[in-house]
């Protein structure tokens, strides 16, 4: 049994029933229009306020769920919308239990487990009401022209069942003014989903995968939209079970990037397709590469 | 007490050339004024990116339209398989899916971005314009321009009796009011402040031909467009001679289009809301909410008359189906060998070979035909 052939919800193995989930389409009244991102976080409390802001924009709500974060993750998020002045748009929910890491101890883990990732991405999406969503990830901000983008889409798909797949472009960060972002690999994944029984999340081998029709339309954007925040004093790679989980497979060829990437600016080099960006005086290098030096950026943009 | 000498000086006549740059994009359904609204913005001294298209019979005044970017949405709308006048709510998914298109955004960021070499601020029009908002919105971005939009409002009722009068329409006027809350409910929705944007207004036809001058410095005000707010004597002579109020020359009343019942509820309900958001301070979040409600019940209102016709579609693509397949079938008259059975094959070689290769696949394709 799996996500995919449970037409009214989910039930978990260990019977938390308070952890069960119910579609969203199932529910009285069903969806309304619109599009909702999904952010599934842990301690992504420095991310937060550059990521959050043009998200709330571009989307008609937000949702973010913490699992078990030590940095004030929810507190920072209630800040940022507050901030905007979007509070009205952001949800945020807290799932209790342990998630099996990519790699390996996902692939041990019975789909329909409160500590599978599958099960924890449907309980996360059970939460939205609209008819589209957005995949997104607590690091993942959007450029000027990724939000705009975003945000027209996010009225003009109504009803129509397509994927909409995001280029996205690591940047590194080794203070609030300096930064490297990598150009090197192009790498678009989908994140967006239109919300019903085609497409749940159910398991792949090293991570979830979402359930599509045979016949489903899936539209790409172009590169240059979206960078994701990598911390040079931080630890990329928790969220693995170990780097051996992916150093095999041509799927997990963009962590094979990242962790290259990675350990050569920890050591002193600079990669090929990655950039060196110092953000002028005042101005924190994540605001500088997504409001002035991508938007700006000659086109097409070199990529990979 | 003697005055400061600064207070006596005449300050210098500012140059054009160092404004902001802006590009003000002008939608609303077609026959709603949106030339003659681009055309006083031409006459205050925004560039209509050249050449234009040239006026005729439908609009002796002319267009204000860059011949360019009327090219350039035609062939996208083809692209995304959509009608200028179309009222498929899904329709506006074809043509954002398509403005995504790396391609297309270099096309027009380079486009606008040679315009501003002329003018620091610009002014596009087109009655396609409104399935690319985002386009546009994206390329004003890659030229550090500021999109800022005026949409046009006239009664559905005189929209739809004034193309069924200059366009030869003979589409009922079901389908025109239909595609009337179409364009104008999601044009708002466009519209609708973003990050980029520089702000909106909304214009009635009918106070723009009353007293353009109102109509026009509130545009000028709340757009920041420096060409209006610094507008000389000679342009506004000119501007009075260009306005003619008997331009507005169709009226009538809902009533008279004979609308389906909810159909009709939809129109009136949306042209009430949308008039308020022509009123100064009336662009706010209930205006926003209700205008909401209304797009999800013309959804609502399509997806049922969708299935309802389900039939006739089925019909009519059986039909297209068995005149493809030509002899000897039930009801499809014989074609003798040699006889050319699609319209293209009627056209002398000569002619048809004057149609560049990229637009006689794409109508090839659009007839469902292989070479």
């Amino acid at each position: 049994m799996n996500a995919i052939r449970n037409p009214q919800g989910l039930t978990n193995l260990e019977g938390h029933t308070d952890f069960d989930i119910t579609w969203p389409w199932n529910r009285p009244g069903g969806l309304r229009a619109g599009a909702t991102a999904v952010l599934r976080v842990k301690d992504e409390a420095p991310s937060l306020p550059f990521v959050l802001p043009p998200l709330l924009r571009a989307t008609d709500h937000v949702i973010v769920v913490d699992n078990g974060s030590t940095d004030g993750t929810p507190e920072v998020a209630a800040e940022t919308a507050a901030k905007a002045g979007l509070a009205d748009k952001l949800t945020q929910a807290s799932y209790p239990f342990e998630v099996a890491r990519a790699g390996a101890e996902h692939l041990g883990q019975h789909e329909l487990s409160v500590h599978s990732l599958s099960y924890f991405y449907n309980w996360c999406f059970s939460l939205v009401q609209t008819r589209y969503s957005w995949k997104w990830d607590g690091d993942m901000v959007l450029t000027t022209e990724g939000e705009v983008s975003l945000s027209d889409l996010t009225w003009q798909i109504g009803g129509v069942q397509s994927i909409i797949r995001v280029p996205r472009h690591g940047l590194y960060l080794d203070s609030d003014s300096h930064g490297y972002l990598d150009l090197g690999l192009r790498n678009a994944e989908e994140w967006g989903y239109p919300v019903g029984p085609d497409f749940v999340f159910t398991k792949a081998f090293e991570w979830e995968i979402r359930s599509t029709p045979e016949q489903c339309r899936s539209i790409g954007l172009p590169q240059g939209l979206c960078v994701e925040l990598k911390y040079l004093d931080g630890d990329e790679f928790a969220h693995w079970t170990d780097p051996e989980s992916f150093a095999t497979s041509w799927r997990n060829r963009r962590k094979r990037r990242e962790w290259a990437v990675f350990h050569a600016l920890k050591e002193g080099q600079l990669p090929p397709g990655v950039h060196e960006i110092t953000a002028p005086d005042g101005v924190h290098i994540v605001d500088h590469v997504t409001k002035t030096w991508l938007p700006r950026a000659p086109r097409p943009l070199e990529v990979g | 007490m003697s005055a400061q000498p600064d207070a006596f000086t005449v300050p210098a006549d500012p140059d054009p050339m160092s404004y902001d740059r802006k590009v003000l994009f002008v939608a609303g359904a077609g026959r709603s004024g949106t030339s003659t609204m681009a055309g006083l913005m031409k006459i205050m001294g925004l560039h209509v990116p050249q050449p234009e298209v040239e006026p005729d019979e439908t609009n002796p005044k002319g267009f204000a339209e860059p011949a360019w970017a009327v090219e350039h949405h035609s062939r996208l709308l083809r692209e995304a398989v959509v009608q200028v006048s179309d009222s498929r709510p899904d329709a506006w998914f074809e043509t954002g899916r398509v403005s995504t298109r790396e391609p297309e955004r270099i096309r027009t960021a380079e486009w606008l971005e040679g315009h501003f070499a002329v003018n620091p601020e610009l002014v596009v029009k087109d009655p396609r314009l409104s399935w690319f908002l985002s386009l546009w919105r994206v390329a004003a971005i890659r030229c550090g321009a500021t999109p800022v939009f005026a949409t046009m409002l006239r009664p559905p009722s005189e929209v739809v009796g004034s193309k069924q009068k200059y366009y030869a329409n003979r589409l009922g006027s079901a389908h025109l009011a239909a595609s009337w809350l179409n364009m104008l409910l999601h044009t708002e929705r466009a519209t609708r402040e973003s990050v980029a944007d520089g702000g909106r207004v909304f214009i009635r036809y009918g106070d723009l031909l009353d007293d353009w001058t109102k109509a026009v410095m509130y545009t000028g005000e709340q757009l920041g467009l420096q060409h209006i707010l610094h507008a000389k004597s000679e342009r506004i002579r000119d501007a009075h001679r260009f306005v003619d109020p008997g331009l507005r020359r169709v009226s009538g009343s809902l009533d008279d289009l004979g609308l389906p019942k909810r159909l009709h509820e939809l129109v009136a309900d949306t042209w009430t809301e949308l008039n308020k958001l022509a009123d100064e301070g009336g662009d706010t979040p209930e205006v926003h909410e209700a205008l909401d409600q209304l797009r999800e019940g013309y959804v609502e209102l399509y997806e049922e008359s969708e299935a309802i016709s389900r039939s006739s579609v089925v019909a009519a693509e059986q039909k297209t189906r068995r005149g493809r397949e030509k002899p000897g079938k039930e009801g499809a008259a014989p074609v003798e060998a040699g006889e050319p059975s699609y319209a293209a094959d009627k056209l002398p070689h000569g002619l048809r070979a004057a149609i560049p290769p990229g637009v006689r696949r794409g109508l090839r394709k659009a007839v469902g035909r292989e070479r």
